[in-house]
């Protein structure tokens, strides 16, 4: 990485092939000629810092960008939610990998001190260790330190520690005060106050994909970049989602295609990151995409409050009705939302129309009639069978064993129905629903038997 | 000093202690009694069948295979008692082989408004979903009909279903009774006049070769609300004779 004509940062690659921090363009190019110079981008960089800011909202709302691609983040009021300050740093680092960025965890009990133990990864947890800790750092790490760093050196103080025992006035007359400051507020001694950081109004996020690509499992992956920074901003917010866009942009100039849009909607409100990111995930699979896509946006279509669970002591067999929902979703969501029924009975006396099973989403119900003796499996459509001797023939000939039951109705719409019902049992017990079909009166042909239901 | 004394009084014949195995372990059971394991189960509904089951009706969070020659031998209906137990938990009914008639199963006292109807479109899709319900734990009863699974999927539903307390039924042709499958329980249903004759393939108890006609409600036929009187429903099972060097 290049800023200004002179390396900043190199990769593993680079360095075995000898490039170094600080080197000009030619002597890079010089020594490995194959080497990728980027320019530095610092927009990309802010950005980047801010889509880290919002997912870290999740675990505290307080959270400030800091200078050096810092963040820092009070936990103080988190610890025991996310179960401990072990968990809680494994949850950051997790965050941090989802995004694909390489980070250092500090932790201490001041934000300026977290900022100076960040750039060794050292954890101080008492004010007493992070003195300590301090105390060998180089004045240099200090930015308000870095002008006065010559005279400094001049006079033997080489770290943050030699800094702290010379005088105090001396030192506020020679350097800038702002020095003082920052090392009494490293220490603890002075208050620290930070800007932090405010989630906007909307979510409206996107990731670019590294390559042309149509592989749902490739775009799924970096959708969840996308989703760790939305359940920062949902938690930030209290807020619960409800339904989102994703957007796939594919190549744009001459050969352009307009973006593919998904919908997701979720039958709860959601704020958990597992649950948004599975959904997504069926969502982008099933979906076929035009052409290869190369930008993924997330927009977030509409919010609600969200509930506050509290977790119960007791907790009840067979889930809560949020559990319900989180299935009902995943599975309308692999499946399709027709695949996944429920019963809405039809107040008719056809049996065929009369059980009907809705898609899972549509609402309102009656109760099925309960006094009907009908067999469980409904066939959807009636097969025709055969006569022998005058009887209906179904791998054996069946005997009648019931009463028939009349049914005549649906004369205004289609199907029309005039049957006589009958249980029927072969030679091997089975029990059949069938039904002759009753013609006109005048109609001298053979009744036609039809086999309707199977007892289950 | 001395904190216990263990006595003991040896006889000139040595006795051989019979231990009861359920007191080693839980899992443990005589190979001429029915197992009492440490699952849950559903009571049948049917109280000669819940005598023959080990544990005393359906296992929960446990596959259990019935084998039927084909749809409507009264697969459901054998069922029934056990669904109408289970109150408003939600019962999934996953490819199965026609539409189910809501009629019908209110008819019988199942609470429809827990009813799931999930129809995949491939195989792939069926075991997944199932394997999803059965892993969100709130079914109280998942239906599973499909003729053709490997037994690694098999092991995988049994699985998921031992992390639930689900009552899981793969309902499967009978050519399934030549595979291996990992469930503990296995049954062969045939049609019987007013009932259902159920084989025992497997279970943790003696085998049992004969099969056991279970009486069926309702009955297709109409208004005729009492049992049969004319069948004589099997008797208790009695202990198998165990070789003597087993039983030492």
């Amino acid at each position: 990485m290049l800023e200004r004509e002179s390396v900043l940062a190199v990769s593993r690659a680079a360095r075995d092939a000898g490039v170094h921090a600080g080197m000009r363009r030619a002597g890079a190019l010089t020594l490995a000629p194959h080497v990728t110079l980027v320019e530095r981008d610092e927009l990309r960089e802010a950005a980047v810092l801010q889509a880290l800011g919002m997912a870290l909202l999740r675990f505290s709302p307080q959270v400030t960008l800091a200078s050096e691609a810092t963040v820092l983040m009070d936990i103080g009021a988190s610890l025991r939610l996310f179960g401990g300050i072990r968990a809680l740093r494994r949850h950051v680092i997790d965050t941090v990998k989802v995004l694909a960025l390489t980070g250092r965890v500090a932790l201490s009990p001041t934000g300026t001190g977290a900022w100076l133990l960040a750039r060794r990864a050292q954890i101080a947890l008492s004010e007493a260790s992070l003195r300590r800790k301090i105390t060998p750092l180089p004045v240099a790490l200090l930015p308000q330190a870095r002008p006065a760093a010559t005279w400094l050196a001049g006079v033997g103080c080489h770290t943050l520690g030699a800094v702290l025992r010379l005088p105090r006035a001396g030192l506020s007359r020679r350097a800038d005060p702002g020095l003082l400051l920052a090392l009494d507020r490293a220490v603890g001694a002075v208050p620290e106050g930070f800007a932090w950081l405010i989630p906007p109004p909307t979510f409206d996020a996107r990731q670019e994909l590294p390559d042309r690509t149509d592989r749902a499992d490739l775009i799924a992956c970096y959708a969840q970049a996308l989703v760790v920074q939305l359940t920062g901003w949902l938690a930030a917010g209290f807020r619960a989602i409800t339904a989102l866009t994703i957007l796939l942009e594919h190549e744009r100039g001459r050969d352009a295609v307009a973006p593919t849009e998904i919908k997701v909607m979720f039958a709860e409100p959601a704020n958990e990151t597992i649950r948004i990111q599975r959904l997504i995930k069926e969502r982008i699979e099933r979906t076929e995409l035009p052409a290869p896509a190369i930008v993924l946006r997330l927009r977030v279509d509409d919010v609600r409050a969200a509930e506050q669970l509290s977790d119960s002591l007791f907790p009840e067999p067979g889930g809560t009705p949020a559990d319900h929902a989180r299935l009902i979703e995943l599975l309308a969501a692999r499946l399709g939302e027709e695949r996944l029924r429920r019963p809405a009975p039809i107040a008719d006396h056809r049996p065929e129309v009369a059980n009907r099973w809705v898609p899972y989403h549509r609402r309102g119900t009656i109760a099925p009639a309960k006094h009907l003796r009908r067999p469980l499996w409904l066939l959807d459509k009636p097969i025709e069978l055969k006569t022998r001797n005058h009887r209906p023939f179904y791998g054996s000939a069946l005997r009648l064993a019931s009463a028939p039951e009349r049914i005549e109705a649906g004369w205004w719409s289609e199907p029309f129905a005039a049957r006589d019902y009958f249980v029927a049992q072969g030679a091997d017990h089975r029990c059949y629903w069938i039904y002759r079909e009753r013609g006109s009166l005048y109609d001298d042909t053979d009744p036609r038997w039809f086999l309707h239901g199977l007892f289950g | 000093m001395i904190l216990y004394i263990h006595t003991a009084l040896l006889p000139s014949a040595p006795i051989i202690m019979i231990v009861a195995p359920e007191s080693i372990h839980p899992a443990l059971w005589r190979a001429s009694s029915l197992g009492r394991g440490a699952t849950r189960c559903l009571a049948s509904g049917h109280a000669h069948l819940d005598t023959e089951l080990p544990g005393g009706g359906w296992p929960v969070g446990t596959l259990v295979d019935l084998l039927t020659p084909h749809a409507g031998v009264g697969e459901v209906r054998l069922l029934q008692p056990a669904l109408t137990s289970l109150g408003a938990r939600p019962i999934f009914f996953v490819s199965p082989p026609h539409s189910p008639s809501m009629q019908a199963l209110a008819n019988w006292g199942v609470p429809t408004g827990g009813l799931h109807l999930v129809e995949p479109q491939t195989l792939a899709d069926a075991l997944w979903s199932t394997e999803q319900i059965l892993r969100a734990g709130i079914a109280g009863a998942v239906l599973f009909w499909q003729p053709q699974v490997r037994s690694e999927a098999l092991r995988r539903l049994h699985l998921a279903a031992q992390t639930s307390e689900t009552a899981f039924f793969m309902i499967r042709p009978l050519n399934a009774a030549n595979l291996a499958s990992p469930s503990p329980l296995r049954l062969r249903l045939e049609p019987a006049p007013d009932g259902v004759s159920v084989f025992f393939l497997k279970r943790r108890g003696p085998a049992r070769d004969e099969p056991l006609f279970v009486p069926l409600y309702p009955s297709p036929f109409a208004s005729k609300r009492h049992a049969p009187v004319d069948r004589r429903t099997s008797p208790l099972p009695l202990p198998r004779s165990v070789s003597a060097d087993l039983d030492a």
